[in-house]
């Protein structure tokens, strides 16, 4: 096989078997009357405070930028894959094989992206008009591959974070939950960014969903296809920065964990 | 001879855990396995096996010294060493419970560069081979302990290794799954397959291995046959007694062949170091009354500290 | 009730060593950030005092939730739940002692709240009814718990709790009225909300730091112990249940 082939197969068999642990903690019936439900419950909670304030404006959008938080908070789970991993005593095994860790990694967890893309889309199209929102037709459809794209950004971010946490097992729920909270409060979710003080705002700028969040709002409020699209790309820069420091981050662990012994697969 | 399957010079490896002092898990371990060979590698918990298998895998870099498989550095060239492993260690961890059998060995079988094809053809062949047919398909978390260590051979040859490093492979296996395990190694080698067999259990070393290294603290003891270590094992030999006097103990300890006599509360342990002489010191206890007798074979300890002590008499 | 001590100090000294059950005390002061700045960027002001209630329901909520999910399923695989059912004490008042545990620590996000909404925007908490406010957050602190016993037993039975811990959370903060008084979801929800013990808790701590009086006061009270008395009854037998079941099945331990 050529070496692109055989990367193929590699990602492939990873993302089959990240599915295959994924379908077995959710059945499309607990996916759709546990998750499902928990994502619209946590749409309507905040657009709920923008009904209590009394503006349509404001309802609308904290329902858009809830939505589309979901992506992300699915991206962000990658982190619980390393201590998967490390619980099942599979890293060394996966160092000692000839294929690359970051790629099976990343590859495993991918399903996440698309987990998160389809949940955010779900709570969007489902709590919009639950909310009386407009969606505007045809140009809503653009709203797609933009959440496609913040789910894949935020999963680059969750991976990059990942490899950092590796090391610490102990806090990887603690990094999961604190990661979810800061992206909701730092990426222009609730308030716009020019509420932030403006360190605040260039360094959400970096972060994940905050450029596709604001690309997907000018889709929705009719702006100019030259700004979306200007959004979008920093989003795509900001997932192509992310996964180059995950990929870096994985290898330092590689390699750190062959010269410190800390690949451990004893019981 | 040509290139070893596994060759091994002067390799040490030191660890350095924040406030403790450093703990020398390998110091200045020489060792050449030649090409189908099965080599036991044998030695009490903490003797430093898993760390030597550890750096053979390559996920582990010694302190100092050398390491190759099949003439690779398994420092420098993992590229290459990587594809001629399998690994295999006993247990119930380095497996995906939340998946099928089946999907964990086409799992692995991809990272082990394996054609589609190739990783379906692989995966049935190994299922049967290891007699996991009929379960394949059910998750592994309802396997139990002797079907995870069958899959977890089957990980390991998944990627058809030439070189296989088993790191306590029987542990927790009942005698009987762990008589048919060693059945199947003894296939491996005659497939053509080097396998490394680390354990601290005297009778599966001696029942599989061509040859055995025995290993203690890190250093090697000795390389032999597993002719020369039975003969060790069935030398040595200790009698615990109960019942009779002191002037019969006495009498045993003046015995030829007779090691030792210790006496402790009302009973004694009698030490014995040569081929025959148990029947005697037996005989004599018998004849002297004894309540209770009962013979045992000396631990893996014992048996080290014998070979120290012998080394460079017969060995 | 020898039982409930024990669970309780159990729990302290379990946190103690691993304190990853209080996770939600690190995420509280950040909602409370997140919900001042949505009512302070609209120009309500007047919802500041609710928007610091919130964070304090959702993390005794959560705390209690994700903990009671696995408290049985962590004592099986630890091979610890056996020897818990073969003594004499009750195994619901074990863990209500621990889950309560857990609760009042807990509480500890009244003060980060207080103390975050007054360093980053100066907003201080009205005291206006304090006797109100410290009985309504330590009932709700046992009621929450009460509750939790009953889905602990709810989670063994159905072997998920990882899918319904993550479940549960928003959907109760809504019903619960957490955040938004229950008064502005529609009216077929609502009495479903009168059941859900968060309810009467938020709306009481919300009218706690109004000027206005408070009307019934002890009803509302009443009504919060009594929802959480019921369901740690429910709990309590629903745990006998599972637990007649597993030893029939010979489950008490993991494989």
């Amino acid at each position: 096989m050529t070496a692109l082939a055989t990367t193929v197969n590699v990602m492939h068999h990873a993302f089959r078997a990240g599915l295959a642990d994924y379908r077995a903690i959710f059945t499309w019936k607990s996916w759709l009357a546990g998750w499902m439900v928990r994502v619209i419950a946590q749409v309507a909670f905040f657009a709920l405070l923008g009904e209590r304030i009394g503006d349509d404006q404001k309802t609308f959008y904290l329902l858009v930028g809830n939505s589309i938080l979901v992506a992300a908070l699915t991206g962000v789970f990658s982190l619980n894959m390393t201590t998967a991993e490390r619980w099942a005593g599979t890293l060394p095994l996966l160092v000692a094989s000839p294929s690359s860790p970051i790629i099976v990694f990343s590859a495993r967890g991918s399903y996440l992206a698309v987990d998160g893309a389809l949940s955010a889309l779900a709570a969007l199209f489902i709590a919009g008009p639950m909310f009386g929102m407009d969606l505007p037709w045809p140009r809503v459809v653009a709203v797609v591959p933009l959440t496609a794209l913040v789910a894949l950004a935020s999963y680059c971010f969750g991976t990059f974070l990942a490899g950092i946490v590796f090391r610490f097992r102990s806090i990887n729920s603690l990094v999961v939950l604190t990661t979810h909270v800061s992206l909701m409060a730092a990426c222009g979710v609730n308030v716009p960014l020019s509420y932030y003080p403006d360190a605040l705002e260039w360094f959400s700028r970096v972060l994940p969903v905050t450029n596709g969040l604001l690309a997907i709002r000018g889709v929705l409020d009719g702006a100019d296809p030259a700004t979306i699209l200007g959004d979008a790309a920093l989003e795509a820069v900001v997932a192509v920065g992310w996964m180059t420091l995950a990929l870096a981050s994985f290898n330092q662990l590689a390699s750190r964990g062959r010269r410190d012994g800390s690949l451990d697969y004893g019981a | 001879m040509g290139t070893p399957a596994v060759e091994i010079e002067e390799l040490s490896r030191v660890f350095e855990p924040r406030k403790k002092p450093p703990v020398v898990a390998l110091d200045d371990v020489s060792l050449a396995i030649p090409p189908g060979e099965i080599h036991g590698l044998l030695g009490p918990n903490g003797a430093g096996k898993t760390t030597l298998v550890k750096i053979l895998s390559t996920v582990l870099l010694p302190t100092s010294g050398r390491a190759r498989v099949l003439g690779h550095d398994v420092v420098d060239e993992t590229k290459a060493v990587r594809p001629l492993l399998g690994i295999v260690f006993g247990g119930e961890r380095g497996l995906y419970w939340r998946l099928t059998g089946r999907q964990n060995l086409a799992y692995w079988g991809a990272l082990y560069k394996l054609s589609a094809r190739e990783t379906k053809a692989r995966t049935q062949q190994l299922i049967e081979r290891v007699g996991l047919a009929e379960r394949a398909d059910e998750r592994v978390e309802t396997y139990s302990r002797g079907m995870k260590q069958r899959l977890h051979l089957a990980r390991g040859l998944v990627g058809d290794a030439t070189v296989l490093f088993l790191d306590e492979p029987t542990t927790g296996m009942d005698p009987l799954a762990a008589r048919e395990f060693r059945t199947l190694i003894a296939e491996l080698r005659d497939e053509g397959r080097t396998i490394l067999l680390a354990t601290h259990d005297m009778v599966e070393a001696e029942t599989v291995c061509d040859r055995v290294t025995l290993i203690d603290r890190g250093k090697v003891v000795a390389t032999e046959s597993p002719r020369t270590l039975g003969q060790v094992i069935s030398r040595f030999q200790r009698i615990d007694v109960e019942g009779v006097d002191a002037a019969v103990l006495g009498e045993i300890r003046a015995l030829t062949g007779v090691s030792g006599v210790t006496e402790a509360d009302g009973g004694a342990r009698i030490e014995v170091d040569e081929e025959g002489a148990t029947r005697v010191v037996l005989g004599r206890l018998v004849d002297a009354g004894a309540t209770s007798v009962k013979t045992s074979l000396p631990s893996l300890e014992e048996v080290y500290v014998q070979l120290i002590d012998d080394r460079g008499l017969e060995l | 009730m020898r039982a409930f001590v024990a669970g309780f100090g159990l729990e302290l000294r379990i946190v103690r060593a691993a304190p990853d059950a209080l996770i939600p005390l690190v995420t509280a002061p950040v909602f409370a950030l997140i919900f001042l700045s949505i009512v302070r960027e609209s120009g309500r002001p007047d919802l500041q005092a609710d928007a610091l209630m919130a964070p304090v329901l959702m993390t005794l909520w959560w705390i209690a939730l994700q903990n009671a999910g696995n408290m049985i399923t962590g004592d099986r695989w630890q091979a610890l739940l056996e020897p818990l059912l073969a003594t004499p004490a009750s195994l619901a008042s074990v863990l209500l002692g621990r889950i309560v545990a857990l609760t009042c620590l807990g509480l500890v996000s009244f003060l980060e709240v207080w103390a975050i909404g007054e360093l980053v925007y100066g907003v201080s908490i009205p005291f206006e009814h304090p006797v109100a406010l410290g009985l309504t957050l330590l009932v709700t602190a046992l009621a929450t718990a009460g509750v939790s016993v009953a889905f602990a037993a709810v989670f063994v039975l159905t072997r998920n709790a990882y899918t319904f811990t993550n479940s549960l959370s928003y959907p109760l903060y809504l019903l619960g009225g957490v955040l938004v008084p229950v008064a502005i979801l529609p009216g077929w929800i609502q009495p479903v909300s009168s059941v859900i013990f968060m309810s009467w808790s938020a709306d009481l701590l919300r009218a706690s730091l109004k000027p206005s009086p408070i009307d019934d006061l002890w009803q509302r009270l009443g009504m919060v112990v009594l929802l959480g008395a019921i369901s740690f009854l429910i709990g309590r037998a629903l745990l006998f249940h599972v637990m007649q079941r597993m030893r029939a099945k010979g489950e008490l331990a993991a494989a």
